[in-house]
């Protein structure tokens, strides 16, 4: 683990006059949990849609594993090991888990005939390895609860060659239990120690809970980043709130 | 900890429960009831000899638009030029088949004729489909210009070249050329010989009385199997058929995990306009007839049956076993009249507004199972 399997170097993502991202850092290590934090529009989903591709960084440079890297397409990025699981998971509610899991990327034997019992076993084992086992892997995906998505997305994004997965506020749209059960994913993922996780969340708690390593971000800079251990319990709060101190929270409200 | 958990939520079910939520279900138990009376109401005319013949006639042309227009809206879309299609499809056979290709290339044969149809028709298939994934129209407005579109070209065609709206007399093709055989002709001939020979299928009256009545099923019926077998087997068991679905359910979602969404739409749009050819290749060449008006308001009848069969509107599910009980009961009643001499023919429409209603209720509860109620 001499180097970060992704390395973020000053940049610059600029919407014709907005600058939406002004020169941002970032280092992401293998078998570690990076939060990104920041307040509504601080542009943690623009850096990430930056890093897979999405967008091109207007400034500044993406490598992976030391080695510089453009992403022109979301597949290029796909293609270097980055995946990106977003808020709407990009899941078929009408069909099964299985059929899900595999969309796009069937198993296929002759005359493109899918290969369905080794792909309900992938689909299945895939699920159990972080955590949640299904007992039909033809149970639609719509009856799945929240947090049984989350992993379906996050157990197909592994499956298929994920080095980094990032996800984008895996959390908010869940209950409390639901939370746990993807903040246990996540733990369970880290502990393969192959895969880096990018985890954006607007919780502190949750952060507090699973993330190894932090970077804040306000109005498109970093301000503040570091490992669990440089950083005091206080000082992620505040620097969650774009460095305004608690106090300062409570006069608005007053 | 309870030691409960999610997956422990999900019951097993028995055999019997699975059946019965399978999105065929409602459509198969219409059948039955259907079949079960215009058997009794007919007096069993309807499945004697010549009574099956001409059912299976009518639920083969059914089933084969069918297919074509349920693969199209499990991924999404519609496709209102089916019947304007079949139109022009079998203007342009007979009239190559009368006055010769086009261009002064000389005599047309079926083949060639079929051929040169099919191009044309595929082509159209592809113009439409581009046009609704590259416009992002809705496919309901498209479709619908190209019925009108399709419909006028033949009137003119008829108009300009053979100065009649129809064309009868033609040679009977399917007497001298296999391929005219192949769609003309007749199929599954064993299964009415060894009717025959258990004794039935035999003439009653006249000079022939006691020879072999019907020698065998019209051509269509084999090409309904052959086209929903396909169907079934590439929706169910193929990749292509995991991204019919995936285009249907959520577009975006199948195009964020590769799935090819555009081609699949354009290549499901030249799959009703083969359908449509084909439907049409089969009333050329039994007849030896052509007409302007032939295919009117087919589409629809499609579109019904695949709703009736468990289709959902908004795409994204369905099943090819459904639209064959669908198919069935359209066709036979349909037929009904035939068969039954104190129905009103105009109770079929009255049926299908009936079913049609009740199947969109149907599949709408299943949908919302499946979605969790949204
Ligand atoms: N395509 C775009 N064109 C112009 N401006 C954009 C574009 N995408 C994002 N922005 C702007 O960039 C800024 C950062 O947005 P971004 O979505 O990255 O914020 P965020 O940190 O993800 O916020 P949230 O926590 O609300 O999700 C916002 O001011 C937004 O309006
Ligand atoms: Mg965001």
């Amino acid at each position: 683990m001499a180097q970060p399997y992704l390395r973020v170097e000053k940049l610059v993502k600029r919407f014709g006059p907005f600058t939406a991202l002004s020169g941002v850092d970032l280092d992401v290590w293998p078998g570690e949990v990076h939060a990104l934090l920041g307040d509504n529009g601080a542009g943690k989903s623009t850096l990430i849609k930056t890093l897979s591709g999405v967008h091109q960084p207007t400034e500044g440079q993406i490598y992976i594993e030391g080695k510089p890297v453009t992403f022109r397409t979301p597949r290029d990025a796909a293609a270097a090991g980055i995946g990106t699981v977003y808020q709407d998971l990009a899941l078929n509610p009408l069909m099964s888990v299985t059929r899900n899991f595999f969309m796009g990327r069937e198993l296929k034997g002759m005359f493109g005939m899918l290969k369905m019992d080794e792909m309900d076993k992938v689909a299945h084992d895939e699920m159990l390895k972080i955590g949640i086992d299904i007992s039909d892997p033809g149970q639609a995906v719509g009856t799945m609860s929240g947090g049984q998505r989350q992993t379906l997305a996050i157990a197909r994004a592994i499956h298929f060659g994920a080095k980094v997965l990032i996800l984008d506020e895996p959390t908010s749209a869940l209950g409390q239990k639901q939370q746990m059960e993807v903040l246990r994913t996540i733990k369970t993922v880290r502990e393969r120690g192959d895969i880096a996780i990018i985890f954006i969340t607007h919780n502190e708690i949750h952060s507090k809970l699973i993330a190894d390593r932090f970077t804040f971000l306000s109005l498109g800079e970093v301000i503040g980043a570091g490992t669990k251990e440089e950083l005091a319990g206080d000082d992620i709060r505040r620097l969650m709130a774009g460095g305004a101190e608690i106090e300062d929270l409570a006069q608005m409200l007053a | 900890m309870t030691g409960r958990s999610e997956a422990d939520r999900l019951k097993q079910e028995s055999t019997l429960m699975r059946m019965v939520r399978r999105p065929e279900a409602g459509a198969f138990i219409v059948m039955i009831v259907v079949i079960v009376a215009i058997t009794l109401a007919s007096d069993f005319k309807a499945f004697n000899a010549l009574g099956l013949k001409n059912n299976m006639a009518i639920i083969a042309q059914f089933g084969i638009i069918a297919t074509g227009a349920a693969l199209l809206m499990i991924a999404g879309e519609f496709d209102l030029s089916i019947g304007s299609m079949i139109g022009f499809a079998g203007m342009s056979m007979a009239m190559m088949l009368k006055w010769g290709l086009p261009f002064g290339l000389g005599e047309a044969t079926p083949l060639s004729a079929f051929l040169i149809t099919l191009a044309m028709t595929l082509t159209f298939g592809w113009i439409i489909g581009t046009i609704v994934v590259r416009s992002g129209l809705s496919s309901f407005i498209v479709t619908l210009a190209f019925l009108f579109f399709l419909r006028g070209l033949t009137e003119v065609c008829f108009r300009l070249i053979n100065q009649s709206t129809q064309i009868s007399g033609l040679p009977d093709f399917k007497e001298t050329s296999w391929f005219a055989d192949l769609f003309g002709g007749e199929v599954f001939g064993w299964f009415y010989d060894l009717w025959f020979l258990l004794g039935g299928n035999a003439v009653t009256r006249g000079s022939r009385a006691g020879e072999q009545l019907v020698t065998g099923f019209d051509a269509r019926l084999l090409w309904w199997i052959i086209i929903a077998g396909l169907a079934y087997f590439i929706l169910s068991r193929t990749q292509i058929g995991n991204w019919i679905f995936a285009t249907g359910d959520n577009k975006e979602a199948a195009r964020a995990n590769g799935v090819p969404v555009n081609q699949v739409k354009i290549g499901l749009f030249m799959t009703t306009a083969f359908c449509a050819t084909i439907f049409a290749a089969c009333q050329v060449f039994d007849t030896n007839t052509a007409d302007a008006a032939k295919g009117n308001l087919k589409e629809l009848e499609a579109i019904a049956i695949a709703v009736v069969g468990g289709t959902l509107m908004t795409g994204g599910f369905g099943s090819v076993i459904g639209v064959v009980f669908g198919a069935v009961t359209f066709g036979l009643v349909a037929n009904a009249v035939f068969y039954i001499p104190w129905i009103d023919g105009s109770f079929y429409r009255v049926f299908v507004g009936v079913v049609l209603l009740a199947a969109v209720f149907a599949n709408e509860r299943i949908r919302k199972r499946i979605t969790g109620g949204i």
